[in-house]
């Protein structure tokens, strides 16, 4: 399986700015962060004491729509939880994140949106991150779907999407908090813990154990946990960064 | 020296990294946040302190700070006693407004807090106007106005930093944390050779601008150079952009000493000037 790649800071001027391509699913997503900037017509005041996060998805080839419209509203709800809006200088300030879709097949009428939403949410952690906003913690969203023989599959291309009974996006905090579910289609309540089971194996490093006092190491074979990957890409970047400092030390 | 440790936002401090002085408080800069903190009830014997960007961790144990530095083209956000470069954008009854970052609200700069200012004899800044200044105060509370002042508040003169209006010259755009590096390798003293933090480039272009009459530089924390040689006479503009040139390429493409050189070198010779 071949893993996603990113990088950071490929915008001169924006404040931060990240590029998220995952080549299973084929989405390839490039957000950008302004932040604190100077919000329009008073609207901080009805939240003075926090930041107002703002979020604009656009596609590709298109104009955005309502499928556009509620993974912003899904983003928002959950970047408000994770930005610290209290910090020095974000009161009554404003956090504008735009994530553009600029690679991949664009969703046609009556797709899925959900499918989106880890390329999404991933695109933003790193451009947030890359403007310095301050977090609480870092996050990792996987996207499952069950088979109508009702097994697992682990990131499906926008065909297999289409296909299958149920989608599930899940997000884990790097604490193991659950922060995202959303999930799309017919599916039981046993069905959805496997897909969390799973999902947090595939997002966390930290290995789960299981109700038989077993400990799972998840997915073995793909060895590579999506928050080791996020914490690698930000490695990277802060290495090439700073190789002045580091060099000389 | 150990090896340098990067924090991601929600990553605790380890406790072996933070300075073990005990003679006076820690102080935490920008980046992390003060979990708990020793007393005689809580039974944790240090501090506990959480990243909350992502960073490489810097103490200085003789100061007893740790900070946390980040990605160096951030937006900046401003700290008193800080040196930036604004520029007017309109004036009012008592004060300039000032823009430090683009998109952010202006900053105010009293009529008055300019060396040796009184009412009768204090500059008349117009719009577009640049000014050297300190961040006075940022306020308490969300949205408070940040103030700048152009003087000394004990000796009520522009120095030390050569504050107030900038006149000529040219005004270059350049990451906070280039702006930064800048300003802290000219500010500790450069005794030999060594290049500080790894920048040779205003070195080398002193030494081969000294035939056109130097330059005079100022650096403001907000990204922002100002160039002025107007001892160049008809060279002026060429040596203005060459300098400006050499600092966002060597700001863009991260590049280290050597290559500085090279570029300083190229860029004169594209320009000129050699």
């Amino acid at each position: 399986m071949v893993g996603p790649t990113a990088s950071l800071s490929n915008l001169h001027r924006a404040d931060g700015s990240a590029s998220y391509k995952c080549p299973v699913t084929g989405y390839d997503v490039l957000g950008a962060v302004n932040a604190p900037i100077e919000l329009p017509a008073r609207k901080d005041a009805l939240k003075p004491e926090d930041a107002t996060i703002e979020v604009f998805v656009k596609p590709g080839k298109a104009t955005a729509g309502v499928g556009e419209r509620y993974v912003e509203r899904i983003l928002r709800t959950m970047l408000e939880k994770v930005i610290l809006g209290r910090e020095k200088g974000l009161p009554r300030r404003g956090v504008v994140i735009t994530l553009a879709a600029v690679g991949g097949e664009a969703a046609e009428r009556g797709d899925s949106y959900i499918t989106i939403i880890p390329a999404l949410l991933h695109a933003s952690l790193l451009a947030l991150i890359s403007a310095a906003v301050p977090l609480s913690m870092t996050f990792t969203t996987t996207l499952l779907g069950v088979t109508r023989s009702g097994q697992i599959i682990r990131d499906p291309s926008p065909a297999a999407a289409k296909a299958v009974a149920s989608l599930h996006v899940l997000s884990f905090s790097s604490k193991g908090h659950l922060l995202l579910s959303e999930s799309q289609g017919r599916f039981d309540f046993e069905t959805w813990e496997l897909v969390r089971q799973q999902a947090a194996s595939i997002c966390r490093a930290v290995a789960t154990t299981g109700s038989d006092g077993d400990t799972d190491m998840g997915e073995g074979a793909d060895g590579a946990h999506v928050d080791a990957f996020v914490r690698e890409t930000v490695e990277d970047s802060l290495h090439r960064d700073y190789t002045w400092k580091l060099e000389s030390a | 020296m150990t090896t340098p440790l990067i924090l991601l936002p929600g990553d605790e401090v380890p406790s072996d990294y933070l300075p073990s002085s005990k003679s006076n408080p820690l102080k935490i800069g920008s980046g992390l946040r003060l979990l708990s903190q020793p007393s005689t009830k809580s039974k944790e014997p240090n501090h506990v302190l959480s990243a909350t960007q992502a960073g490489i961790l810097e103490t200085d144990a003789r100061r007893n700070t740790i900070s946390l530095l980040s990605f160096p083209n951030r937006r900046y956000i401003p700290t008193t006693n800080d040196l930036i470069i604004a520029q007017v954008h309109h004036s009012s009854a008592d004060f300039f407004h000032c823009m430090i970052t683009p998109h952010t609200a202006q900053a105010l700069l009293g009529q008055l807090s300019f060396e040796g200012a009184t009412k009768k004899t204090r500059p008349m800044l117009k719009q577009g106007d640049i000014v050297y200044a300190r961040v006075l105060s940022v306020g308490i509370g969300a949205g408070a106005e940040v103030e700048l002042t152009c003087v000394n508040p004990a000796t009520g003169k522009a120095n030390p930093g050569g504050l107030g209006p900038l006149n000529g010259g040219m005004v270059f755009d350049l990451s906070t944390g280039m702006a930064a590096r800048l300003l802290h390798a000219s500010s500790s003293s450069a005794d030999d050779d060594e290049p500080v933090d790894g920048l040779v480039v205003l070195s080398e272009l002193g030494k081969k601008l000294e035939g056109f009459g130097g330059f005079e530089l100022a650096v403001g924390r907000n990204g922002k150079v100002w160039v002025d040689c107007s001892n160049a006479e008809e060279n002026a503009i060429k040596v203005t952009i060459a300098i400006g040139r050499c600092l966002q390429g060597t700001d863009e493409h991260n590049l280290n000493p050597a290559d500085q050189k090279k570029l300083v070198t190229r860029t004169l010779r594209d320009m000129k000037l050699v």
